[in-house]
């Protein structure tokens, strides 16, 4: 029997546990407006409740949306004259398409990832050690996304990539990369106690895959029953056992230490073992001074060329075990044995069978990712709908359990799900779906007394105007005054792989002008400007950020030096114009439209005050950054 | 309507946006904006609390109070000798377990007669103020285990710092300042997860202001590069006919117009807060009392006076970091240099809180994240040791001229009236008039507290 149907014999819902349907299109009463099939649900709603949906937004508005949700910045001026001078009819989904193509895309959208798979370069809580290249963990997210690998792949390869067969070196390699999922969360590392250690760690990887694929808290059975949703005490133990199967960590005494893959190739692999050798007898105070300087010459020789070694932090097998439960989730106690498994309430009935070799991440990854499971499609598609609306068809998109929201559209989330798993688990054909959909194309501007009834937009009868998060804030100011370095990927700082990181340079660090996500992360800090416009913070899984006001961050736009670096950077740029076109040309520069002539006068009257022009537009370019039209996205 | 949540965390329901979109246009926008932060409205306390305001002078790295505040006549005598009874199943350094007798002497002293070290001359002369927790302890023998455990409740995952908690239950008193302010903190062994909100909304984070002197603690971005107001003031104009213009195309927003209201409530900052930390105005013989004068104690006197001044106007929650008490060897030395440093600041703190008549509204901790083994590592030093150990308090209705609890006849373990740090943190809570089980937030699927499923409150503490 399906866990769907013992909730609902316990009077509970349970939809989340229900097989994914197809369901039929409603009718709709206005059969012009739907694009998109998914246009019909939540048609079909808005007129139910005896409302129209919004106008069409205006293409200014649409290409900047656009370049937004797709890329983390705004378009060019360029980029906005060319959409509107495209007046074919498919200048939108040509759009589309070129943002798609963009490595641009990957860095937004992996960046959305990285908050799932609470991302850091460092370990945070008690120890602050320095995560070994987890930074290639980043870089693997954001090409998965920029190659639009499908999705059911993309969970294998975090959960189990080292256990999947490789035809060479380099398969390995990007299926390897992936296993930084499990090994970047925060840990205890200075434990004196390594059993315990363990356990907590195991804790932490199933509470984050739990939240992550699955939408459900596992972490509460590891005390009791979960009262709400279907996981026991035993099944918990059955998943505990894939876990404490599998090594994490090299060294569980203080202070700990990570496992990594070592994938460098062979031949270099002897030569860095050949270097270490020359070394190791260079250094011997024996050795006499004219070898040592015949040594230094052969290290050098052989280290010239020699690529770095590569080095994947991430799981690898342990012998396997099955665990007992513990009682009251104390290690102390313990219960009956569970061999290792997948909740039977999960997969409505079927027994998914672990091997004897192997810890069983690999079945556990193939069932979380299999179409019949109905969680993982569903959680995902609404954690594509969240980040291109702002606000979830499951308004809790890291809690499907009976805590969580119900759907506002429940057919709406099934039909998407549906499509997902038909093509193939692509994402980047739900951007397509979703973005060429009415529903998002509408204005923010509702019709009638709409707002007043739908103050939450739960009908999706108008677009929801929201701020940018705090990497699109700071990304789009250095793009706006000609700073932003485009280059991708790789590490901005030397880190000692498992030694503490050092924090001094950070502040600094956040002054180079490449995209924010190429940032290190460090969980035991933070940037002050990231933080106080609500960044993931990455010591949970995160899908769901928050958006708040506060007075911190009308002082970073006020005050901090990004800020005035930038507006002093684009100053100059303004006075290389003639000055009749200054104030025309900063306005579109920055809010990619026309200026008014109100805007134009008043600027002239705010100039006035400064003798030095550079400080005058320095001055206005600073208001520009600072206002609502630059922050929010209609 | 943007989208923006409200404290849950979750989209404003629809009664709390019609009465926000009632508010009216412009003129409330400052007042809309102390709306969507709750932590700028004082909130009543639930129930009658004796303190307004904590300051926590935080000891990092475990200071021995087994020598400061904790004398045992059997440690001296039998020095040298194994330790007695069982040892730890779990202890950070493994060791021959012999007993080592404190290099000081202590005394009774005022009326209370609490004994207090010969290292800490100021704090013995305040002791008939002070109410000394002697039977402390807690989980985890390590810094960071131990210094999370303290601060948030656990030592396993990332939990909101009980500034965070405290401010999320009253609110601040001064819109213009955080309500949650650590001076100087320690990056290491749990860093921000010491003063993070975690899962509570981001403006229940403790304001991190570094610096060793007086000069360098400053809150982010709180210093405008052009030096000239006047300026400023014009960029902020300019900038609100911007604002003003994109919202009134757009009909009511709470969201806009709480942005507004931002700036104008930064530029405030921006003027209250160096005025607060701007210590020069204070008269030198209070600048003595801290020791904020010379040194050794001029760095952390700053600091406690500095730490009043924000508590004086209305911060909630003031932390202070005096470190790095760690002394596994060299204790003699290192324990007589930072007591040196931080004694006559502890000291002068509460006398001064007391004069001006703020000791009774605002609770004084001071501690570590655990105390040291009456054991010996090496010949000089002592390992950590949760197990048993002193922490004290003063004001906020904390009974005075009190020792409460005991450890063993070495002064290993808790022995009599033990209080783990989530009865600590209960009785806290009671004293800014907050029940614990109440104070509670929904996250991952349950609601969490400070105090999680333990806590007792330790009524006799209370005066």
């Amino acid at each position: 029997m399906g866990f769907a149907s013992l909730l609902m014999e316990a009077g509970q819902d349970g939809w989340a546990y229900r097989e994914v349907s197809d369901p039929e299109l409603p009718e709709v009463r206005q059969t012009e407006w739907a694009r998109e099939d998914l246009d019909y649900f939540v048609q079909a709603r808005i007129e139910q409740e005896g409302f129209e949906p919004a106008k069409e937004a205006s293409k200014r508005l649409l290409v900047r949306r656009a370049y937004f949700d797709l890329h983390g910045l705004p378009p060019s001026a360029e980029q906005v004259e060319a959409f509107l001078s495209d007046q074919s009819d498919k200048a939108w989904e040509n759009l589309i398409e070129s943002l798609l193509a963009s490595p641009r895309y990957g860095e937004r959208w992996g960046r959305h990832w990285l908050d799932v798979a609470r991302y850091s370069d460092s370990n945070g809580m008690d120890e602050d050690i320095a995560h070994p290249s987890a930074w290639r963990y980043r870089d693997y997210v954001i090409e998965s996304f920029n190659n639009d690998k499908p999705f059911n792949q993309f969970i294998i390869e975090q959960l189990a990539g080292d256990l999947l067969p490789a035809e060479n070196l380099t398969q390995q390699r990007a299926q390897t990369l992936g296993l930084g999922f499990l090994s970047v969360g925060p840990k205890m590392l200075a434990c004196d106690d390594p059993d315990k250690m363990r356990r907590d760690i195991v804790d932490e990887q199933m509470d984050t895959m739990g939240r992550a694929f699955l939408g459900m808290t596992i972490g509460c059975a590891r005390c009791h029953d979960h009262k709400i949703d279907p996981i026991s005490i035993e099944d918990y133990y059955g998943l505990a056992g894939v876990f404490m199967s599998t090594k994490t960590l090299t060294k569980y005494s203080v202070v700990a230490e990570f496992h990594e893959h070592d994938l460098t190739e062979k031949k270099h692999r002897e030569m860095w073992a050949e270097v270490a050798r020359l070394e190791e007898s260079k250094n011997r105070k024996e050795t006499p001074e004219d070898e040592k300087g015949r040594l230094v010459g052969e290290i050098s020789r052989l280290k010239k060329d020699l690529p770095a070694p590569f080095k994947v932090m991430g799981v690898t097998e342990y012998p396997t075990q099955d665990v007992r439960v513990h009682l009251k989730g104390d290690y102390l106690t313990l219960g009956d044995l569970v061999p290792r498994g997948v909740p039977s309430a999960w997969t409505g009935g079927e027994k998914i069978e672990m091997p004897a070799e192997q810890s069983g991440r690999l079945e556990l990854a193939r069932w979380i990712s299999s179409a019949k499971n109905p969680l993982t499609p569903r959680v995902i598609v609404n954690r594509l709908w969240r980040w291109h609306f702002g606000r979830g068809i499951v308004a809790t998109p890291d809690n499907f359990g009976g805590l969580g929201e119900e759907p506002s559209h429940p057919k709406l989330l099934d039909h998407l799900a549906s499509l997902f798993i038909n093509s193939g688990w692509s994402v980047k054909s739900m951007h397509r779906v979703l973005m060429n959909s009415a529903t998002y194309r509408q204005s923010a501007s509702a019709a009638g007394d709409i707002v007043e009834k739908d103050p939450e937009n739960q009908l999706l009868a108008r677009w929801q105007r929201r701020r940018v998060e705090s990497e699109v804030i700071r990304d789009s100011i250095l793009f706006k005054s000609g700073r932003l370095n485009f280059e991708m990927g790789g590490s901005l700082v030397e880190v000692r792989p498992n030694k503490y990181i050092d924090r001094a340079p950070l502040q600094k660090q956040a002054q180079i002008p490449r995209r924010t996500v190429y940032l290190p992360v460090y969980r035991s800090t933070g940037y002050d400007d990231q933080k106080v416009f609500d960044a993931a913070d990455p010591t949970a899984p995160d899908g769901n950020r928050r958006c708040s006001t506060v007075a911190g961050q009308a002082l970073f736009l006020m005050n901090s030096e990004l800020i005035h670096e930038s507006s002093d950077h684009l100053a100059s740029l303004v006075l290389e114009h003639p000055e009749s076109e200054r104030g025309e040309w900063l306005i579109r520069r920055v809010l990619d439209r026309e200026a008014t002539q109100d805007e134009l006068l008043k600027g002239q009257e705010f100039l006035s005050e400064y003798p030095d022009r550079q400080e005058g537009w320095a001055a206005f370019a600073r208001v520009l950054f600072a206002s609502h039209e630059f922050m929010y996205v209609e | 309507m943007s989208l923006c949540q409200n404290r849950e965390g979750l989209p404003m329901n629809r009664r709390e946006m019609l009465q926000r979109s009632g508010a009216g246009f412009g003129a409330l926008a400052l007042q809309a904006m102390m709306a969507r932060n709750a932590s700028a409205i004082p909130k009543a306390p639930p129930l009658l609390g004796s303190a307004k305001r904590v300051i926590f002078l935080f000891m990092h790295g475990g200071p021995s109070t087994v020598d400061l505040f904790d004398p045992k006549p059997l440690l001296a005598r039998d020095t040298g000798k194994p330790f007695p009874f069982q040892a730890p199943r779990i202890v950070s350094h493994q060791s021959k377990n012999l007993l080592l007798k404190s290099p000081w002497n202590c005394q009774k002293h005022g009326e209370s007669g609490s004994e207090v070290c010969e290292l800490l001359p100021h704090i013995a002369s305040i002791v008939d103020d002070l109410c000394f927790v002697r039977s402390m302890h807690c989980s985890n023998s390590r810094h960071g285990g131990a210094l999370l455990e303290l601060h948030t409740g656990s030592d396993t995952f990332t939990r909101p710092s009980m500034g965070s908690w405290i401010n999320y239950g009253l609110g601040t008193e001064n819109e213009n300042l955080p309500g949650f302010i650590t001076i100087n903190p320690s990056g290491s062994h749990g860093g921000a997860g010491a003063w993070s909100s975690a899962f509570l909304p981001a403006r229940y984070s403790g304001t991190r202001i570094g610096g060793k002197t007086a000069a360098e603690m400053k809150v982010p971005f709180i210093d405008n590069p052009l030096r000239d107001r006047a300026k400023q003031r014009r960029e902020i104009d300019f900038l609100n006919s911007f604002n003003r213009e994109y919202a009134s195309l757009r009909g009511y927003d709470s969201e806009l117009e709480s942005r507004i209201a931002s700036f104008e409530l930064a530029f405030k900052m921006q003027m209250e807060i160096p005025g607060v930390q701007d210590l020069s105005g204070e008269p030198e013989h209070i600048k003595k009392l801290y020791g904020a004068d010379v040194d050794p104690t001029k760095s952390f006197g700053e600091q406690c006076l500095t730490a009043r001044r924000f508590s004086e106007a209305g911060v909630r929650f003031v932390q202070v970091t005096h470190r790095y008490w760690d002394s596994h060897g060299n204790l003699k030395k290192d324990h007589e240099r930072l007591s040196a440093e931080m004694d006559k600041p502890v000291a002068g703190l509460i006398s001064d809180l007391k004069q001006r008549g703020l000791l009774d509204e605002t609770l004084v901790l001071w501690g570590g994240e655990f105390g040291r083994t009456p054991t010996a590592q090496g010949s000089d030093g002592r390992d950590h040791n949760p197990h048993g150990f002193t922490m004290f308090m003063a004001g906020g209705g904390i009974k005075p001229g009190t020792v409460y609890g005991t450890t063993d006849d070495y002064g290993y373990y808790a022995q009599e009236n033990p209080v783990h740090f989530h009865d600590l943190h209960a009785t806290i809570l009671h004293m800014m008039g907050i029940n614990h089980t109440d104070l509670t937030y929904p996250y991952a699927g349950r609601d969490f507290r400070l105090t999680d499923v333990e806590g007792k409150i330790i009524t006799d503490l209370l005066a």
